[in-house]
């Protein structure tokens, strides 16, 4: 396996305070690579500056062989970075087809002068995206509300179409920030059987979450950040482990913390 | 289906020099055509792109100097000059827009407006090019093919061509993927961003069309009044837009269309009551915005939507 994502040495600090202290980890093609860490341990601010959202300080980000660093957001989204936001994020006032068609529009050929002469180019791109779109509302079970506006539906729904937008143009790599926070129990093991499906297809997933279990569940690769620092690295089994993991996240020794997270699990 | 409508209700205007020979009915007709185009414009940026532009004015009233001054000046005909109004409003729109859209949507209230008043004070000020608080009067009717637009009646059918053409294009551009990406970059610029499209662009170009075709509008109407001065960039003018596209439904195309002619028509019908016609007129827009605070497009969208929630549950 080949990384698709490779992040080496990332720094960032606001006002003196370095919320990313030289981190350094990849995503492997056809991988989930989770990244978690209690809060402020710099999660966000890594997939933030990753995407581009933010400016990094210093460090390199490199997607499938081409250098990303300090790229603006829509140069990395069109280079095959796709991410999702922690508060979800969709046009809230447009159809769920609509949603996904603008997900996919810049990364079609066509141009507004193919769309005013109904050329064939633009004909087949929208048959593309169109199917595309109707394979992935199947595979998150929205086919009902396709035609509807997202804004009826509820918050773990509208995180599924955020997360079909997302993968809509095939993406290289997919970043989920926080994908089950504040959804109900029932609806995470559908999202987790989701990213499984879509994962054995051959999509690429960088999840950061709280939810352990989901992590545990789901990941092949976490990556644990701490005070801004790489505290740890493995595969879901040896994180639960480390003694290191399970004091930067509870703050009390590693038998009793290993109970309750037991326990929380 | 309203397409069909749409076409029905467009040769009706067109009919109407052949249903009346009242001048004041067809100079109704030509403000109905005229300010309905514009408030179209103000609602391709405000209702669709979600910037609120307080700019329309000074556009309205650089097209309408624009196309005297391309008469009466430089000798040129009305045409040529409804052309200058809309390219130099679309090059000063590129000019303001570029770094004021850098900033924030507020910052952009503050700065459209701003030039709303700067262009006002030019008018009444630069005396040597618009002769200042005079104006420009007796301009002369437009002539196409030794055809004089000379009578009311005349005139009212370049109103008719114009906002049919202008119309017709917002609708075209509005219910293309340009205008519903406009659309998602009022509803949620961040996500536009992570899905590869620069908003910038799109921001750019709605600011420069809204404000060429406001432009031209304001060139067409200059000449429906046969005079120009400074208080064609009064601020009933803004007002006058900005409610239209507020009681229709900011963002809706048709909203906005049938608003820009009721409410233009509506002071008018009122005058059976000429003390009390502003007050009835105002009292209309007092209750429209508390029974439906999002327009009317936005309150039939209130209810379908509900009609669909109830469906769907």
């Amino acid at each position: 396996m080949s990384a698709v994502l490779e992040v080496t040495g990332l720094r960032k600090a606001y006002a003196g305070v370095h919320a990313l202290d030289g981190v350094s980890f990849a995503v492997e093609a056809g991988s989930i690579t989770g990244l978690i860490g209690p809060n402020g341990s710099g999660k966000s601010t890594a997939i933030d500056c990753i995407s581009g959202f933010q400016r990094l300080d210093s460090g390199k980000v490199v997607l499938a062989g081409a250098d990303i660093t300090g790229r603006v957001a829509h140069h990395i989204a069109r280079a095959g970075l796709m991410r999702t936001f922690q508060t979800v994020r969709v046009y809230e006032r447009l159809s769920l087809s609509d949603n996904l068609a603008i997900a996919h529009q810049q990364f079609d050929a066509a141009t507004w002068v193919d769309e005013f002469l109904r050329t064939r180019r633009y004909r087949k791109a929208v048959e593309a995206s169109e199917a595309r779109a109707r394979r992935l509302v199947e595979l998150i079970g929205l086919q009902r509300y396709y035609e509807a506006e997202v804004g009826i539906l509820s918050y773990g729904q509208k995180k599924l179409v955020a997360l079909a937008a997302a993968l809509m143009p095939h993406p290289k790599v997919v970043v989920l920030d926080e994908p089950v926070a504040g959804v109900n129990p029932s609806r995470i093991r559908e999202i987790e059987e989701a990213l499984r499906q879509l994962n054995q297809a051959g999509e690429t997933f960088l999840i950061v979450e709280h939810n352990v279990e989901f992590i545990t569940n789901l990941c092949h690769q976490v990556v644990v950040l701490d005070q801004g620092l790489k505290l740890a690295e493995g595969t879901a089994a040896e994180i639960h482990s480390d003694s290191r993991v399970l004091e930067a996240y509870l703050g009390t020794t590693p038998e009793i913390a290993e109970a309750e997270m037991r326990t929380s699990a | 289906m309203k397409l069909a409508a749409a076409l029905v209700a467009a040769l009706l205007f067109a009919a109407l020099p052949l249903l009346t020979t009242s001048n004041y009915i067809m100079g109704v007709g030509v403000s109905a055509l005229i300010f309905t185009v514009a408030a179209a414009a103000l609602n391709l940026i405000y209702g669709y792109t979600g910037l609120l532009s307080f700019a329309q004015l000074g556009f309205w009233g650089i097209g309408g100097y624009a196309t005297a001054l391309t008469v009466v000046t430089f000798g040129g005909t009305f045409w040529w000059g409804l052309v200058w109004a809309a390219l130099i409003n679309a090059a000063v729109a590129l000019v303001v827009g570029y770094p004021t859209l850098r900033t924030n949507r507020h910052a952009f209230v503050i700065v459209t407006l701003t030039f709303a008043l700067l262009a006002t004070l030019i008018a009444r000020d630069w005396v040597d090019l618009t002769r200042g608080a005079l104006g420009i009067p007796n301009l002369p009717p437009p002539v196409a093919f030794g055809y004089e637009f000379g009578t009311t009646g005349r005139f009212y059918w370049i109103a008719w061509g114009f906002s049919v053409a202008m119309l017709t294009f917002l609708y075209a551009l509005c219910t293309s993927r340009i205008g519903r990406t406009l659309v998602a970059i009022k509803q949620n610029e961040p996500l536009v961003r992570a899905q590869g499209i620069s908003p910038m662009p799109y921001k750019l170009a709605s600011f420069a069309l809204s404000a060429a075709i406001t432009g031209a509008a304001g060139g067409v109407y200059s000449f429906h009044l046969g005079i120009i001065d400074p208080l064609f960039l009064d601020f009933y003018y803004m007002q006058t837009f900005l409610i239209i596209v507020i009681i229709g439904g900011a963002g809706s195309f048709w909203g906005v269309v049938v608003s820009g002619i009721a409410l233009s028509a509506l002071p008018e019908v009122l005058r059976f009551s000429a003390d009390f016609r502003m007050i009835i007129y105002g009292l209309i827009l007092v209750v429209a915005m508390f029974v439906m605070p999002s327009g009317v497009a936005g309150w039939l969208r209130e209810r379908r939507l509900a009609r669909l929630r109830k469906t769907l549950r």
